[in-house]
């Protein structure tokens, strides 16, 4: 009797062993590897994004260029005129204002802390423990409708209002194919600080042997967001050092 | 053969627990209901009940406040707006406490408010976060039910004592004080009385953490008194980390105590505090010790100070000076010479029952009231109310038919209100309309006039409120002869008739019927209550401090309804327990109770609704709390309560305050509990708790609006709920939910031709409410989440022409898409800067459209009907004019379009071949078409035909109706201007042969959309 108590206690174990059997290593090693593998990722030098945003009927054209290097801009097409807006040269982090279509700088804070995001192309969890962030998997959790691992990454610290504050988020892991379908995020700064914003990701597609979501939906926790598909991806693209450069005024 | 059987059993018994726990596990909707996602509008002007306050000890824009019904709250912004950050979570708050060690990523939340009023919810235990309130667990303390304090050693987080007040309606032994030595993972009781004696306020020395200061209290609510105080309340204090505690009485009253707070001078830790709640008037009031509590002297028993000690007992010393002491209270007060003498604090909502200072300055202080909380900068003489605290308590709410309909609820000392489900630029504070004083309860508008009936406490005053003429009247009734004295509940029950629309009832024992909007009453029942004596003696409730509100009038009619179906049948639900019915207009009655099965004599019952489909179904829901249950309770019956059946089959938790059925699916039924909502769509077989920006919050009513189909939930916490549109649930059947896509039905989209004005002029603090999509929505079902490949959406119009692109849902369950039924913007002649028109995309017109999916090599389809609303002032012919007027224009804008872009590619030309006269007269011809210089402010340059043209399109797409004669006078001059201009690139283009010459696109390859 005593050993049939042991025997199925053991079963237990095993069966409760099984199903927590996930690590975080394991998790993210599977989403690296099920996406192109690291070797792919490491190899790619850029990715330039084109979609064409829904606002409230207008239709407006996009195109995102990524660098390894940290280098990036949104670009986006309005009467034919382009409007730069998060642009990042390796020093300045800068943007058209939208009345005299001129470029101006973004506060010295919001540059230091967009300067400390340069080492995450093409993901932060691509050799996450060298760049000396964290994760922690927090147990499994549902988001729409899918069953997720929660894993929590910690980055490096950023500035908020001079005061140094922990950088944290939330990604949702499919547990069938370890990709995210979903971030969230504390806003940290500005009129939102608090409100918990969300990313879900959709769409995985194939380019040239890797997997990226071509389509996410931005917004706040539980309201409805702003969806946005990738009409394309391109890899590795071309680009000129000045399309990244902070204009001088005229 | 023994072996085999205790095996068998073995596995019997897990299979068993193992299906005894799927029964009752809570199932998360979200799953289900996806995007279908409720929106919380409020109101916050009036807030609610707030039990506790923190404030981080070095950063002055962090404070956290703790609501009685509705969750924990955090301020990053010094207290200017405020954010929800425990939404999962039971939502009566006792205390927040942050780990003075941790201050910013470990904080504590004892659930179970601590003012234990009679309509006070229970909390569920102990919770941390050790990241700023991302992530909660429950540590603890389940039973606990109201949590007063929490104290963490400032020199060993691992050592917290919790003050456990325990439950306010029945014995418990979870109460008294407890220890943790290891963060919270296991707790030790170091001090206990007895069942009925719990903490009500514990304290540490700041400079010794091995000295406590603990108050016991003795309390006891039923559903029909209240009783505070007894031989066990006592002031305690352990001066070796709560191995031991001796009672500190020297200098207090003799005889029973009641409750009591208790205070510390931070800047002398000598000075101790107590208000008590004594047996004689005399010893009641504020005592003050010198000595770290070895003796006591009384210092004052003003009115404020000894005032409802169970409501108020809270002290408050500045921590910038001993003699400084603040004491909550029915307007709250101050003393500034150690306690001799008080003053009364400025105005703010009345029942104060929490304060705390800013780290910055004793005079910035923050206030929490049973109407929200308080900013105050000098020391709380003058106020500020924080408005963006959705905290409002609703007892009760109802819909009309308006469009926009109208919410309607009465609230916990918060009077009665009514305001619209939607309005220009979201419902703000200034769109809710007062209808009444006092609490505020059940708000009925007449079903055909523009009256409406709202009530105050007890049914003192019932008004009927005639909105046209500006007259109120009250209309309760009043006591008669032949009959007792009228017995009203707290929360007097009162409902109108659909047969008869001058009807209205009000219930006290008896059932009072009006037919002329209360004018004159008739009695039409005998008592419907027990009528038990026992329950009826609230002249002696209150304990040590006489308390008849009328709070506890008990043996009361509690809901009454009218069947739509047949004006005889009538239910009441008493709130001793009985469940009546008559089918004769109130002739004859029959006491149903005895037929429900599982349900324990004279619980309380709290809601009756009626099946609009069937004369003879009812559904009845019972609320056991008062008698110390809290199991869900609700039944139906189909044969006029002859025989009953609980539809709880498990996956609901907290008492049921009330029901809704569905006015078409008969299986769709809501219920309200003190956790939430629920939603079953197979009769109760199955219950799924709703979570879709729905808190954890007691749901003490729902409404369904008839004409919207939205459900409207009145919580007592978190304001008003709107869960828009339920009509996709009706289709949530078994079949529907194993297709790998399936459309759900929807009526016409009307086209809104609306516009007003928003100006939201100092909304920038206020909560300010979402309204309802006017957009059209595409409502479908996903049997998985799609996360690989590729899934599209595109709207097709009648000819199959794709005018629409659109981001498809993803999610597993409901999916919403908005889709604002415009075309897009017209392609707009490139300039130096924008033309704003140019950005209009132009609705489109009433018709039959096709949504079609496209999934991965699947393609799924579903009409959508664009309709013009029916009572619109605008006529066909006027839409038709405008319609031409916008399109003409549309395609002129881009015409214009390709002609500037054939300028600058002649110009192109012109340049490289170096000619100065041809650069010279395109460049003229160009400046005429389009700005080329300025920039979008105010730095802008002379309008030219681009922007002409496209400012009027923009002006004729936003008017209502035909383009007025003014607007086509305005056009005829465009459309000149535009010949004119045409005529002149006409004849460059043939004098320099620039079309052969320049490198250009057709116009059709140009505008390739």
């Amino acid at each position: 009797m005593r050993n049939n108590q042991i025997f199925l206690m053991a079963i237990f174990l095993v069966v409760a062993q099984f199903t927590f059997a996930q690590t975080k290593e394991e998790i993210i090693a599977n989403y690296i590897e099920n996406t192109g593998g690291a070797d792919a990722w490491n190899n790619l030098q850029g990715l330039k994004m084109t979609a064409k945003l829904s606002q409230g009927g207008m239709e407006i054209p996009i195109e995102m260029l990524q660098l390894k290097d940290g280098r990036q801009m949104t670009k986006i097409t309005f009467q034919g005129k382009e409007i730069k807006q998060g642009v990042f040269d390796g020093k300045k982090l800068w943007s058209h204002n939208f009345m005299t279509m001129e470029a101006e700088e973004s506060d010295a804070e919001a540059t230091a802390n967009f300067k400390l995001d340069a080492n995450d192309f093409p993901n932060p969890f691509l050799d996450y423990e060298k760049k000396g962030y964290t994760i922690e998997l927090m147990g499994k959790e549902t988001i729409q409708g899918e069953e997720t691992f929660k894993l929590k990454l910690v980055q490096e610290p950023k500035m908020v209002e001079g005061q140094e504050e922990e950088s944290v988020s939330y990604y949702f892991f499919d547990t069938e194919n370890f990709v995210p379908i979903a971030m969230q995020s504390e806003i940290q700064s500005g009129p939102a600080k608090g409100v918990i914003a969300e990313t879900s990701f959709s769409d995985y597609q194939e380019v040239e042997g890797l997997y990226f979501p071509f389509s996410m939906s931005q917004g706040e926790k539980d309201k409805p967001g702003q969806p946005i598909t990738f009409t394309t991806i391109e890899v590795n693209p071309s680009f000129e050092d000045g399309d990244f450069a902070f204009p001088e005024k005229k | 053969m023994k072996k085999l059987s205790f095996y068998a059993l073995w596995l019997c018994m897990a299979t068993g627990l193992t299906s005894y726990a799927q029964e009752t596990a809570v199932v998360d909707g979200s799953s289900v209901f996806g995007d279908l996602t409720a929106r919380q509008i409020g109101p916050a002007l009036m807030s609610g009940r707030v039990n506790d306050l923190e404030i981080h000890p070095t950063n002055n824009k962090i404070v956290y406040l703790g609501a009685g019904g509705g969750g924990v709250w955090k301020s990053n912004d010094g207290g200017a707006t405020f954010i929800p950050i425990f939404d999962d979570y039971i939502q009566s708050i006792g205390t927040v406490t942050l780990d003075p060690n941790d201050p910013d990523k470990t904080i504590y939340v004892g659930t179970g408010e601590t003012w234990t009023r009679n309509s006070v919810s229970y909390g569920n235990g102990l919770y941390k976060t050790t990241d700023g309130g991302s992530n909660w667990q429950k540590i603890g303390l389940e039973n606990s039910e109201r949590i007063a304090s929490i104290v963490v050693n400032p020199e060993n987080s691992n050592e917290i004592y919790v003050a456990a007040m325990g439950a306010l309606w029945g014995d418990n032994e979870e109460r008294g004080v407890f220890k943790s030595t290891d963060g919270g993972q296991t707790w030790e009781k170091v001090l206990y009385v007895n069942p009925r004696t719990g903490c009500a306020d514990l304290l540490m020395d700041p400079r010794n953490p091995s000295v406590l200061y603990a108050s016991m209290w003795e309390f006891r609510r039923t559903g029909w008194s209240f009783d505070s105080g007894g031989e066990n309340s006592a002031l305690y204090k352990s001066i070796d980390g709560g191995k031991t505690w001796d009672k500190i009485h020297n200098g207090f009253p003799s005889g029973k105590l009641g409750r009591m707070g208790i205070a510390i001078a931070k800047s002398n830790p000598d000075i101790l505090y107590t208000v008590i709640e004594a047996e004689q008037k005399k010893d009641k009031g504020l005592y003050r010790s010198k000595d770290l509590g070895a003796s006591w002297e009384q210092m004052n028993n003003d009115f404020e100070i000894t005032v409802r000690p169970f409501y108020f007992s809270r002290l408050v010393v500045d921590p910038r000076n001993e003699n400084v002491i603040y004491k909550g209270g029915l307007r709250g007060s101050v003393s500034k010479d150690g306690g001799k003498t008080f003053k009364g604090l400025g105005n703010m909502h009345s029942d104060v029952h929490d304060m705390v200072f800013s780290n910055m300055h004793s005079d910035i202080m923050f206030f929490a009231t049973d109407g929200g909380v308080y900013r105050s900068w000098n020391g709380g003489t003058t106020c500020e109310i924080v408005e963006n605290l959705p905290l409002s308590q609703f007892y009760q709410i109802s819909v009309d038919n308006a469009t926009p309909y109208n919410i309607y609820g009465g609230l916990q000392d918060n009077g009665s209100w009514y305001g619209p489900s939607a309005s220009p630029g979201g419902i703000q504070a200034r769109d809710w309309n007062s209808l009444g004083q006092g609490d505020g309860f059940r708000v009925l508008k007449h079903n055909t006039k523009n009256i409406v009936y709202s009530e105050m406490q007890g049914a003192e005053n019932v008004w009927r409120i005639d909105q046209d003429n500006k007259q109120v009247k009250t209309i309760q009734p009043l006591p008669v002869e032949g009959h007792d004295k009228l017995r009203f509940n707290w929360n007097a029950p009162m409902a109108l008739s659909a047969s008869v629309p001058d009807r209205i009832y009000m219930g006290s024992q008896y059932l009072h019927k009006s037919d002329d909007m209360g004018a004159s009453w008739q009695i039409i029942s005998p008592d419907l209550t027990t009528n038990d004596p026992a329950k009826q003696d609230q002249d002696n409730s209150g304990g040590l401090s006489k308390d008849n509100s009328g709070a506890e009038n008990h043996t009361t009619i509690f809901t009454i309804a009218e069947s739509d179906l047949d004006e005889n049948i009538i239910w009441v639900g008493t709130d001793d327990g009985n469940v009546q019915v008559t089918q004769d207009a109130g002739k004859t009655w029959t006491n149903t109770v005895a037929n429900i099965p599982g349900l324990p004599a004279n619980t309380w019952c709290y809601h009756i609704e009626l099946s609009t489909l069937e004369k003879g179904t009812a559904y009845a829901v019972f609320d056991g709390h008062t008698a110390n249950d809290k199991t869900p309770y609700a039944y139906k019956t189909d044969d006029f309560g002859k025989t009953w059946k609980s539809i709880i089959t498990g996956g609901v938790e907290g008492v049921v305050r009330n029901i809704q059925v569905d006015y078409e699916n008969p299986d769709l039924l809501f219920l309200g509990t003190e956790l939430g909502l629920f939603i079953t769509m197979d009769g109760g077989a199955q219950w799924y708790k709703y979570t879709n920006n729905m808190p954890a919050v007691a749901v003490h009513f729902i409404a369904l609006q008839k004409q919207t189909n939205d459900l409207v939930l009145g919580t007592h916490g978190r304001g008003v709920i709107i869960i828009d549109d339920i009509s996709p649930l009706r289709e949530l059947t078994a079949e529907n939910m194993g297709k790998k896509l399936h459309f759900f039905n929807a009526k016409p989209t009307i086209i809104d031709e609306e516009a007003s004005f928003s100006g939201s002029f100092g909304a920038e603090t206020q909560f300010v409410g979402y309204n309802e999509t006017t957009a059209a929505q595409i409502k479908y079902h996903l049997k998985k989440r799609h996360t690989f490949g590729k899934m599209s959406m595109l709207i097709l119009d009648a000819k199959g022409d794709t005018i629409s692109e659109l981001g498809p849902g993803k999610t597993k369950g409901i999916n919403i898409v908005n889709w604002n039924y415009s075309m897009k913007q017209p392609k707009v002649a490139k300039g130096k800067t924008f033309s704003f028109g140019g950005f209009t995309t132009p609705t489109l017109p009433a018709g039959e459209y096709t949504v079609r999916i496209t999934k991965g090599k699947e393609v799924f389809e579903h009409p959508l009907v664009l309709a013009y609303d029916p009572k619109s002032i605008i006529s066909s012919s006027d839409r038709k004019s405008k319609q031409e007027a916008v399109m003409m224009m549309y395609n002129m804008i881009e015409s214009l379009a390709y002609d500037v872009y054939c300028v600058d590619a002649y110009l192109t030309y012109a340049n490289d071949k170096k000619s100065r006269k041809l650069i010279s007269k395109l460049d003229a011809l160009k400046q005429t078409m389009v700005i080329t210089s300025g920039d979008n402010y105010v730095g802008s340059s002379e309008p030219q035909l681009r922007e002409k043209m496209t400012n009027l399109f923009q002006r004729v797409e936003n008017n209502p109706g035909a383009p007025t004669p003014n607007e086509l006078e305005n056009l005829s001059q465009i459309q000149k201007r535009y010949t004119a201009t045409k005529t002149a690139l006409s004849s460059l283009e043939k004098k320099y042969k620039l079309a052969k010459r320049a490198v250009v696109k057709s116009k059709e390859q140009y505008l390739k959309k």
